[in-house]
Parts: structure tokens; C-alpha cells; sequence
């Protein structure tokens, strides 16, 4: 109870500071009076009696200030005074102030930005139970040239089956999903999933119930579960939606849930779940392999011993099934690891980057509060003269400076909201989720965090160097204008070849990012992406089983679009590039040895109409196109890439050679190579192209059905974009069209990741510029203006004009050259942490270094002229009064 | 800086706690008392004693209450708080261990 006590007494000399110093100066005065009376009482006068009293009790003001710190509210109350006197500061000087705060609010704001990016991919917790247990399971076909290869249903079965380490496992496969009835068709982007995959996961849906083991088993009554953004976009949140039917590929589906808001499992764009449905066949097929599989590790079992039991098991399984598993093993990676993926480095390296934007930006306006310390030594030097302790002082300019970074904090808060979307962009979509505004109370607290440390960071220097000085000397200086110690220049110098060094750092990233990039764009990637509109038009199973009907199809829209006017030609094929980096199909070449298990050529199979590789505008390198000829009745012909033709017929022409899908026994026909075309970047610019083959698809069934069609026009592409459609549509009203977008489009999402981080770092390193370009400006300035005397008496004594520049310029220079080559030896360290993120340049690339060097350089040239220019206009006369 | 020098640490909040234990005191009363009690040799300097007044008053050893005066002013009267009473029970035994073996060392060396 005593605390409680203890707590009122101190909130009554808070709140009631009033009440408690009248209190405490009566209280006083009582005990004068009380004492005079009996000085009068022992016979003195009254005016001795007075006196004696009043020099008996001592300093009144003094034991009244001793009593307040027993209260301890001096110390708040000296904060509040602070605070207030720093507002009136800041105030006094709005350039100053309005320079500081816009400065620190761009660095905060990169950083808040930059953190809730990094939080939702790197350190926030994933919406699912215990995700550290979480891996996925991936096949190794380094053999294949897929090094991670997506699972076949058998193999994933088998590992099911026979794992020591898995609490379950679950499975998921593409699915392209028509919703039809009411409003338009439109083509679902959906899951085939385990009945197991949201128990594995953890979680449950909000609405309705979970996957059931038997909704899973072939021939059982359809059913879904849809994500929570479907539900809201498509069924408008109807909270009665569970039991509903709705029309998946033509059949009635029953909605059984509506999956909770965070969750969108393996990705952003997944909008609808349905069970798999794999048949007793389909489990024990282990050549098409399709699935992304996730598990759940037992609690305890670490994940090197996951990977030794999955190669345990990918060892059997090649024993047993060499003809399909020969070669392929099998290895977890934890999902976090997977979803961050290849975003990681990028991100570090732009936390890194902001780190320094930040760090710039504290020595800028650590340099500032140094030279308005100088400019205030009298102020401070009166201070300490009235017996202002040291700490107080230092307690007093850290106020300041934190002041002023708490209204950069909340500056760059509102700037990094807006940021925070932007970046959004920067993530693919194949990483789960990102919550919805990017920011929140963790970043908030970030912010703060940051902030304050900001503050308290670029003020301490300033602040410590008070301690420094000596009274006398400051007070007897006029204006407080000359004498400042070296110290304070050495202080300053410091932070601007810190400043210079860290941007050289910042502009070398940069520079080797835009590089990387440009050499992208440069880069032929074997077609040309302009004026060619793309659509998918995945055709329903149910309705085009037969492959007459397909190929009539596809033979209509074909010519209903080529005759639109403005179409230069129009092409079906399986997908177009930048959208799968994999359908590949095994063949056996014909003359050559049967190839061992393990050793199966695999290449990349293109399933094309005629005009294909005219829209694409892609490259015959010999032999012929496809032509009307190859028909169905003729025997088949493909077309091969420069890749395969290298590989697979090395020294040999491969034109008229042939070669027939699956092995020897198969009962299918020999496949005549009629021509070899240039390689295409199928699976991303920046990756080389696999072997790859282009078949006619109205020769013969492949099982691949073209989906993609693209149409070269003359003009604008996305014009012709509604007319294409109606074109389709009269050929099958109710048939899907999905993806309409320019073939630029796909090449600039497959650079976008890069090109928004080059964009960021060069954004960042030319804030950077910035910075150094005012901070040396900063210093030369203010380093004239102290030595104007100097300077004066250089002139009065002979010194040219030239000279004087010199002398400038070379103290400017010198800064630059020491930061410069401190930058440059940290460039080159930290470079190596890039390597991932460039393409076709050397992380020591010397263009890039030299190029930013000089950059920098020629800016503090311009940094250092002003002030070098007014140096040399100072006249002697005036500079000699100047004290 | 007034700080009591000639007074061991701590033993001035002593002897507040142990002269206004008996009745209510102001603050001029408390260091006549005391300097009465110890026949002029402890003299309690103002300067000491209001802010070790106000030290006690906040960690509620004592509590204050305003009253008249024996020469009719409002004067500020502290008396002890419950937490107050045992406070000094405690410290005086203290007290009596620490002089009692300062006494022993110093009649034996």
C-alpha cells in the first residue's frame, strides 16, 4: 500500500505543481517567521532579528530546488521545458528545420518501406499452424536439366506411403477451372488439391467445412472450396453460399466452405480448391509429374534427416521403377524458404540499401546540428556559466535532435504508406500472402524505433562535443564565429567522407543493376513480343474429347481472327514463352542406341498451328517451316531449337533425321526433324533456353492441347482485343477466354522484379547523391566562412585568386578522395552479396566503378565551387574587421 | 549542495522519524527538539532537513497535514504513517547493532 502512497504523492507534485510550490513556500516563510519570533523573544530588535533568521536558514530558492528533486518531477519538468524551448528552436529556423526533416523523412520512409516488405516476406509468421514443421517435397531431375522438378502422383504417393518423417503429406496440381451460369464465363484460376492439404497446413475454413477423404475418391459428388477473395468478388460475401451449386467444367459443384481471408495456399492467385480425385492409376504413375507437394514434419524430426529418408525412399523407388525414377531424387526445402525464394537477396540488399540512405542522412544532419552548435556556443556557454550541469545541456540538444526526428518519423510514415503499395508490386505473386495496407502496428513501431534511434544517433555527436569546450573562450568570442577547435572540422570531415563512401557503395549496386538490366533488353530472346496480342482459351474436356472436334476448332478461330482486318497473322500453340518453363515429353532418336534409364532425352515440346512462329516473328536457322502439307494424312514433321540440335545430333546435320515420342516399342510414328529454329527464352529472359521441339498440332494427338493464341497485328494490339474475342465466341459462344493481354506485358512481369530493383537502388543511391552533394556543399560553405579571415589575410598578403580556389577545392577534393576510395574497397566487398541479382556483368565489373567515381566525383566539384567561388570574392578590408 | 556531513548517512531521517513518533511536529519545532534533546550538539541545518521532510513525506514514512500554530499560523505538521512506525522500529534497532558494536571496537582497540 506504501507504493500507492508513494504514487498519489507523486502525481499531486505533478498535477498539482501549483498547490505544492505555494504549499512549500509557506511552509518556508513559517519557519522564518517562527524563528524570528524567538530571536525576538531572546531580545533582539526586530530589523537583527529578521536578519539573523533569514541568514540562519541560507539559500530559501536553494531548498526549495532541493525539496522539488526529492519529488522527482524536476526531471519531467525539465523535459517538458525542453521539449518546448526545442519547439521554439525549430521554429526560430524553418530552413533548418524544414531541410533536417525532410531529409530524415525519405530515409525513414525508405526504411519503413523497405521493413514491412521484409516483415511479410522474411519475419512475419505464415497464417498456418507451426510453419517451421512445414517443407515441400520436390523432385531432383538435375539428370533432366530440372533440377527442382515438380513431384509425379506415384512418387508423391510412394514417399505418402513410406516416409518415417511426415506427420502427412499433401499434394497440389494446376487446375483451370470454367465457372459458368450466372454472369460471365470465366476461367478459374484453381487447385487440385489432397483432401488432406488445409489439415496439413493448419488451418480451417471460416465458413462450411474442410476436404472430407472421401470427396477425394474418383466418382464421388463434386465439390469446392472457395477462397476468401472469390467468395467476396463472385458471390458477393453471401453468407448462405455453403450447399449452393455452381457449374465447374460444365458440372454441378457443391461449394462446401469458404476458406479464411489470410490464407492462399501455394499462392496469392489461387482463387478456388477442388479434391484431386486421382484414381488407383493415376497414384502409380510416376512419369507425368505435375504436383507441388507439401508435408508436415513430425514435431522434433529436423529437416536433414526429412532429406535423408526421401533419398532413402527416391533410392527405391529407382530400384524398382528405373525407367521413370531412374535418376530423380527427392528433398524438402521448409516453406518459408520457399515462399521468400528468390525475393531474399533482393530484399536484404535493399534493407542494406536503405540502411545507408539512412546513415547518409543522420551524417547530414549531424553536420548541420555541428555547425548550428558552433553558431550557439554562446547560448550553450552562457548555460553552463549559470550553472547548467553538462548533462543537461547534452539532456537539452538530444531533445532537440530527437524532436526533430520524431516529426521525420511521422513525415516518413505518411511517405511510406504510399511506398509500402508500390513495393507491393516488387513481390511476385507466386510468394503467399501479403496483408492487405502494409502498415500496421509493427511497422509503426519500426518507424518509432527508428526514429528515435535516429535522433539520438546524429544528435549525440553534436551534443557530446558541448562537453568539449571552454567557457571562457566561447564567451569572450563576439559572434561565436571563429576559433572553432580542429576537432570540430575533423568531426565534420569525418562524417563527409563517410558520407561519400557510402554513397559510392550505394551508386556501385546501382550501377551493376541497371547493367544486369540493360543486357536483358538487349538480349535477343529468340521472338518478338510487340504487336502480338495473347489469350488463353482452355478448351473443357467433357465438350472437346475428341480430337477432330479440337482441331476444327482451333482450325475456325484461326481463320475467323486472321481474316479480321488489322491481324498480320494469328498462331495457336501449348504456351507461349515466359509462361512455362517445363512440358516436356520423352523421345527416342532414331539409329541410336536405346538411351540407358536415367539418360532419356527430354526436351520441351511445343504443340503449334502454321502461323506460329511467323506471329512470333521467331527465327528458321535452316531447313523449312511448317507448311499446309504436313497434315493429318502426312507423315509427321517437327521443328527443333538450335539447343536441341546441338545436344542431341551433335556433329551431325539433324534435318530429315528421326525420332518418335516415348521408347523404341512404342507403337507410334517416327517424327521427320524438317527444320532447326532459333532458341527461345521459354522459362524467363534471364534463363537459358532447354532443348525444344515444335509439332503441328493438326497431325496428331499429343495429349498437349495448344491453349494460347496469339495474334500479330499491325497496330495496337489490345484494340483488336474485344474483336478477337467475338471472333471466338461465334465459333463457341459458351468457350472461356481468359488472360487477354500484350505479349509485352509477359516480358515486362519477367523483368519486373529486376527492373524495380534497380529502379529502388538507383532511386536510393541517387538520394544519396543528393545528400553528399549538399553535405560537402555543407561543409566547404561553412568552412569558408570560418576561415574568411584567413582567407583575407591570404589575399591582403598576395595570395591570386587562383590560389584561393585551389586551396578550397583541394580540401574538397581531398574529402572526396578519401571517401571515395574507403567507398570503392566497400563496393567491392559488398558486391559479392549482388552476385545473384545481376546478369551478363562481373560483380567486379571496373566500367561500373569507374562510372559512378567519376559521377561523384564531378558532383563534388559542383559541391565544392560555390563556396570555392565565394572564398575568392572575400575582401581583405571587410575579412580583417570581421571579428 | 547542503547535505548534512557532520551526520551519519541516513541518521537525520532517523532522528525526524524518532522526534515526531511522539506527537505531530512542524518543521522549525522538529530541529529545535531536536537540537534541545541532544543539548546543542546536533544542529539540524534547513537546508537538510525541509528536503529530507519532503524525501520521507514522498516515501510515506510520514504524511503532513496543515494546522495552527502555538503562535496561531498555519504551519505544516508531520506525524508518522503506520509503514512510518515500523520504519523506525526497524531502523532503531539498526541503529542500536551499528553503535553498539562502533562502541565495542572502539572500547577494545
Amino acid at each position: 500500500m506504501r507504493w500507492l502512497q508513494n504514487l498519489s504523492n507523486w502525481l499531486r507534485s505533478l498535477t498539482q505543481r501549483n498547490t505544492v510550490e505555494q504549499e512549500l513556500g509557506s511552509e518556508l516563510r513559517f519557519h522564518i517567521e517562527r524563528q524570528v519570533e524567538e530571536n525576538l523573544a531572546a531580545g533582539m530588535s526586530a530589523q537583527e532579528a529578521r536578519r539573523a533568521a533569514v541568514r540562519e536558514f541560507g539559500s530559501v530558492e536553494q531548498v526549495k530546488e532541493d525539496c522539488r528533486d526529492t519529488r522527482r518531477v524536476n526531471y519531467l519538468e525539465n523535459w517538458l521545458n525542453d521539449v518546448r524551448f526545442g519547439l521554439r528552436m525549430l521554429r526560430k529556423s524553418p530552413s533548418f528545420t524544414f531541410f533536417a526533416v525532410a531529409v530524415l523523412a525519405l530515409g525513414i520512409a525508405a526504411n519503413s518501406a523497405i521493413f514491412s516488405i521484409a516483415d511479410n516476406v522474411l519475419i512475419r509468421p505464415l497464417p498456418y499452424r507451426d510453419t517451421n514443421r512445414l517443407v515441400m517435397v520436390w523432385e531432383d531431375a538435375s539428370a533432366y536439366d530440372f533440377p527442382k522438378n515438380t513431384p509425379a502422383p506415384g512418387n508423391f504417393n510412394d514417399w505418402k506411403a513410406r516416409n518415417q518423417v511426415f506427420e502427412d503429406v499433401a499434394a497440389i496440381a494446376n487446375a483451370s477451372l470454367n465457372l459458368t451460369g450466372d454472369g460471365n464465363p470465366e476461367d478459374l484460376i484453381g487447385k487440385r488439391v489432397t483432401a488432406n492439404l488445409f489439415s496439413v497446413l493448419g488451418v480451417t475454413p471460416a465458413l462450411g467445412r474442410d476436404f472430407r477423404a472421401e470427396d477425394d475418391l474418383p466418382g464421388s459428388p463434386h465439390v469446392a472450396i472457395l477462397s476468401h477473395g472469390l467468395w467476396l468478388r463472385r458471390f458477393g460475401g453471401d453468407p448462405q453460399i455453403v450447399g449452393k451449386e455452381i457449374t465447374l467444367n460444365f458440372e454441378k459443384c457443391t461449394v462446401v466452405g469458404v476458406m479464411k481471408s489470410g490464407v492462399q495456399f501455394p499462392d496469392r492467385e489461387t482463387e478456388i480448391w477442388v479434391p484431386t480425385r486421382f484414381t488407383t492409376e493415376q497414384l502409380t504413375n510416376h512419369g507425368n509429374h505435375f504436383l507441388q507437394v507439401v508435408a508436415r514434419l513430425k514435431p522434433g524430426v529436423p529437416l536433414k534427416t526429412a532429406n535423408a529418408n526421401l533419398a532413402t525412399i527416391a533410392a527405391q523407388l529407382e530400384k524398382e521403377d528405373p525407367e521413370s525414377n531412374a535418376k530423380v531424387g527427392a528433398f524438402a526445402v521448409p516453406l518459408r524458404d520457399e515462399l521468400a525464394g528468390d525475393v531474399r537477396p533482393a530484399i536484404l540488399m535493399l534493407v542494406g540499401a536503405v540502411c545507408f540512405v539512412l546513415l547518409i542522412a543522420c551524417a547530414n544532419v549531424a553536420n548541420l546540428l555541428l555547425s548550428r552548435a558552433t553558431g550557439r556556443r554562446r547560448e550553450l556557454a552562457m548555460r553552463l556559466a549559470l550553472g547548467a550541469t553538462r548533462g543537461r545541456v547534452i539532456q537539452q540538444m538530444l531533445t532537440e535532435s530527437i524532436l526533430l526526428s520524431l516529426f521525420a518519423g511521422a513525415v516518413g510514415l505518411l511517405l511510406s504508406v504510399w511506398g509500402t503499395k508500390f513495393l507491393a508490386t516488387l513481390i511476385p505473386a507466386g510468394i503467399a500472402p501479403m496483408s492487405g495496407s502494409g502498415v500496421d502496428g509493427r511497422v509503426l513501431l519500426f518507424t518509432l524505433v527508428i526514429s528515435l534511434s535516429t535522433g539520438i544517433l546524429f544528435g549525440i555527436i553534436p551534443a557530446s562535443r558541448v562537453s568539449q569546450f571552454h567557457l571562457t573562450y566561447s564567451l569572450k568570442q563576439g559572434g561565436g564565429q571563429s576559433g572553432v577547435g580542429s576537432g570540430g572540422h575533423r568531426l565534420r570531415d569525418a562524417l563527409v567522407v563517410c558520407e561519400v563512401a557510402l554513397a559510392i557503395v550505394l551508386l556501385a549496386g546501382a550501377a551493376l543493376l541497371i547493367r544486369s538490366l540493360q543486357n536483358l533488353y538487349h538480349l535477343d530472346p529468340g521472338f518478338r513480343a510487340d504487336h502480338v496480342l495473347v489469350m488463353r482459351t482452355p478448351l473443357p474436356r467433357q465438350k472437346y474429347e475428341a480430337f477432330a472436334p479440337r482441331t476444327s476448332f482451333y482450325n475456325q478461330v484461326l481463320a475467323k481472327v486472321e481474316a479480321i482486318p488489322g491481324v498480320v497473322s494469328a498462331g495457336y500453340t501449348t504456351w507461349v514463352p515466359l509462361t512455362n518453363y517445363g512440358g516436356a515429353t520423352g523421345i527416342t532418336i532414331e539409329g541410336k542406341p536405346e538411351p540407358a534409364p536415367g539418360n532419356v532425352l527430354i526436351p520441351n515440346t511445343r504443340i503449334i498451328s502454321l502461323d506460329y512462329m511467323k506471329t512470333l516473328r521467331m527465327k528458321l536457322v535452316e531447313g523449312r517451316a511448317i507448311e499446309p502439307r504436313d497434315s493429318a494424312g502426312t507423315p509427321p514433321v517437327a521443328l527443333i531449337n538450335q539447343t536441341m540440335a546441338r545436344n542431341y545430333w551433335s556433329g551431325e546435320n539433324p534435318i530429315g533425321k528421326n525420332f518418335k515420342v516415348g521408347e523404341y516399342k512404342e507403337k507410334v510414328p517416327w517424327i521427320t526433324v524438317i527444320g532447326i529454329v532459333g532458341d527461345v527464352h521459354q522459362a524467363g529472359l534471364d534463363a537459358p533456353a532447354r532443348a525444344e521441339m515444335y509439332l503441328p498440332y493438326q497431325q496428331q494427338d499429343f495429349g498437349y492441347e495448344p491453349e494460347y493464341l496469339a495474334v500479330l497485328t499491325s497496330g495496337d494490339p489490345m484494340a483488336l482485343a474485344e474483336i478477337v474475342r467475338q471472333q471466338i465466341w461465334s465459333v463457341d459462344k459458351e468457350q472461356p477466354v481468359a488472360g487477354v493481354m500484350p505479349l509485352e506485358d509477359l516480358v515486362d512481369e519477367n523483368l519486373s522484379s529486376r527492373r524495380m530493383q534497380a529502379s529502388l537502388l538507383s532511386g536510393f543511391a541517387g538520394l544519396a547523391l543528393l545528400l553528399v552533394t549538399l553535405g560537402i556543399y555543407a561543409v566547404l560553405s561553412f568552412a569558408v566562412t570560418q576561415r574568411t579571415q584567413e582567407i583575407g589575410v591570404r589575399v591582403a598578403l598576395g595570395a591570386q585568386p587562383g590560389q584561393v580556389l585551389r586551396m578550397i577545392f583541394s580540401q574538397g577534393l581531398k574529402l572526396f578522395l578519401i571517401g571515395a576510395a574507403i567507398g570503392l574497397a566497400c563496393a567491392i566487398a559488398l558486391s559479392r552479396a549482388l552476385v545473384h541479382l545481376l546478369y551478363g556483368v562481373s560483380a567486379y565489373d571496373p566500367v561500373s566503378f569507374a562510372v559512378v567515381t567519376i559521377l561523384l566525383a564531378v558532383v563534388a566539384l559542383l559541391a565544392c565551387y560555390i563556396p570555392a567561388r565565394r572564398a575568392t570574392r572575400v575582401d581583405p578590408l571587410v575579412a580583417l574587421r570581421y571579428e | 549542495m547542503t547535505k548534512p556531513t557532520d551526520l551519519v548517512q541516513g541518521t537525520l531521517d532517523l532522528l525526524i522519524l524518532k522526534t515526531i513518533a511522539l506527537e505531530p511536529m512542524h518543521g522549525w519545532a522538529i530541529a529545535q527538539r531536536i537540537r534541545h534533546v541532544s543539548k546543542n550538539v546536533l544542529q539540524v541545518n534547513q537546508g537538510a532537513l525541509y528536503p529530507a521532510l519532503h524525501r520521507l513525506e514522498q516515501q510515506a514514512w510520514i504524511q503532513a497535514k496543515w494546522g495552527e500554530s502555538e503562535n496561531n499560523r498555519r504551519a505544516k505538521y508531520y506525524s508518522l504513517t503506520r509503514a512510518g512506525q515500523k520504519y523506525l522500529k526497524s531502523e532503531e534497532s539498526n541503529w542500536e547493532r551499528l553503535s553498539s558494536a562502533i562502541g565495542l571496537v572502539l572500547k577494545t582497540v
